[in-house]
């Protein structure tokens, strides 16, 4: 049996390499001009063709290429963990600046947090009119709340028990958000001072 | 509200305890210091009248000990004396506020009204303003998004909220909300409006922080 990506791999490797290369660009610039690089890692992925399949079954889509690259938007992955929630719309910035890239979606679940405390920037590019690629955005704090929050993986909200396990680890996830503006308020206030010292000097 | 009454005059015990209710307090009514502190102890209560003179354990005892254990629920004082040292010993064991006898009833309740009434506004429970709503419970800010803040940020915004009408100093805001700590200085109340005026903005509320020459004012804002 062939791959349900069919004769695309290629395509969806090379597109995901170039988008990955150019966030590294990102930084090298936000380096020379700041001596801040604003990210932290950058994970990225082919969808699997086991979880491709499933997610193609769950959605009652026929199983052809088409919905794996065209009704479906994740193929391709990448995720970056930014150091500063300001990071995070500076890199966004760059990459809605780019030629070959056309945004379709954009979903800014730290502006508005998900019920259940999670942040994260959601944004799906169209690469050369072709391949659609998944980036999420995200701050050190916003991903490890991710990460933990998968591993205990509650989802039940019958009894009074789970609500009060989902109302704590929504307040986990406020707490955390709360530090991550706090050091960008402190980033910020030595950004400021140095400017101003340079200045005077 | 709960009250713990320690009177041994039982007629004395009856109308006070009768009084109290009457305005609307749970009363546990004690004979004795013993039986108070056990009381104290076990329960919890939003203030405490202790007479000084008691059988087993007086006033002054029972005081001293819940104070021991930490315990902080407004105490007020009863005596028959009315010697000057009796108040002081009183006060230095750590009530609250002291009644000598004979007193009127009606001043015993406005006495108790005036110590229960701190912790009251203390715990505001949710205080709206403007697009803004915050929890003093969880120290929860809610607008569009919501977030946790540090017990400082909240007390600073709390002090904010509560005067809007009016600016706030840098000095007065060190006064009550640092207690005026050695470490404290201007740039602290700075920085803290700073994390305020970025926490503000992250949850997208309208409301800001206006600074003047005269102190820090919270302003409502309008959606355009």
């Amino acid at each position: 049996m062939g791959s349900i990506y069919g004769q695309k791999y290629t395509e969806l490797e090379d597109t995901m390499r170039s988008i990955v290369d150019e966030i590294g660009s990102i930084r090298e610039i936000a380096l020379s001009r700041s001596g801040f690089d604003p990210i932290e890692h950058i994970s990225y992925r082919i969808k699997t063709e086991e979880s491709m399949l499933d997610k193609i079954k769950r959605k009652g889509l026929p199983l052809t290429t088409e919905s794996a690259l065209e009704a479906i938007h994740d193929a391709v992955g990448i995720r970056v963990v930014c150091a500063f929630i300001n990071d995070i719309y500076a890199v966004r910035d760059h990459l809605l600046s780019l030629k070959n890239c056309e945004v379709i979606e954009e979903k800014d679940y730290i502006r508005h947090a998900k019920e259940n405390g999670y942040r994260s920037y959601h944004m799906i590019v169209k690469v050369n009119g072709s391949i659609y690629v998944e980036i999420q955005l995200r701050t050190i704090s916003q991903d490890t709340w991710a990460a933990l929050e998968h591993h205990i993986h509650y989802k039940k909200d019958k009894t009074d028990m789970d609500k009060l396990i989902s109302a704590e680890l929504k307040r986990c996830a406020d707490e955390l958000a709360s530090t991550d503006l706090s050091m960008q308020t402190i980033r910020d206030m030595i950004e400021k001072n140095r400017n101003e010292q340079e200045q005077a000097g | 509200m709960k009250i713990l009454l320690a009177e041994d005059t039982k007629d004395m015990n009856r109308v006070i305890t009768a009084a109290l209710e009457n305005m609307g307090y749970d009363v546990c009514s004690c004979f004795d210091g013993g039986e108070a502190l056990e009381h104290a102890l076990a329960d919890s209560f939003d203030a405490l009248v202790l007479d000084i003179m008691m059988p087993k354990k007086d006033g002054i005892e029972v005081l001293k000990e819940i104070r021991s254990r930490n315990i902080v629920t407004p105490v007020l004082l009863l005596t028959a004396k009315t010697e000057i040292e009796d108040r002081v010993i009183g006060l230095d064991a750590g009530a609250d506020d002291y009644l000598s006898k004979p007193f009127a009833m009606k001043e015993l309740l406005a006495r108790v009204r005036a110590m229960t009434r701190r912790k009251q506004e203390y715990n505001t429970g949710i205080i709206d303003f403007g697009d803004l709503s915050l929890n003093g419970e969880t120290f929860e800010l809610k607008c569009e998004n919501s977030i946790r803040l540090s017990v400082k940020e909240f007390e600073l915004l709390q002090a904010l909220i509560l005067n809007s009408s009016r600016p706030l100093s840098a000095r007065f805001i060190l006064d009550n909300i640092w207690d005026n700590a050695d470490d404290a200085t201007e740039s602290v109340v700075e920085l803290y409006i700073q994390y305020l005026r970025d926490k503000l903005a992250a949850i997208a509320s309208l409301v800001s922080i206006m600074e003047a020459d005269d102190g820090y004012r919270l302003v409502k804002g309008n959606r355009s």
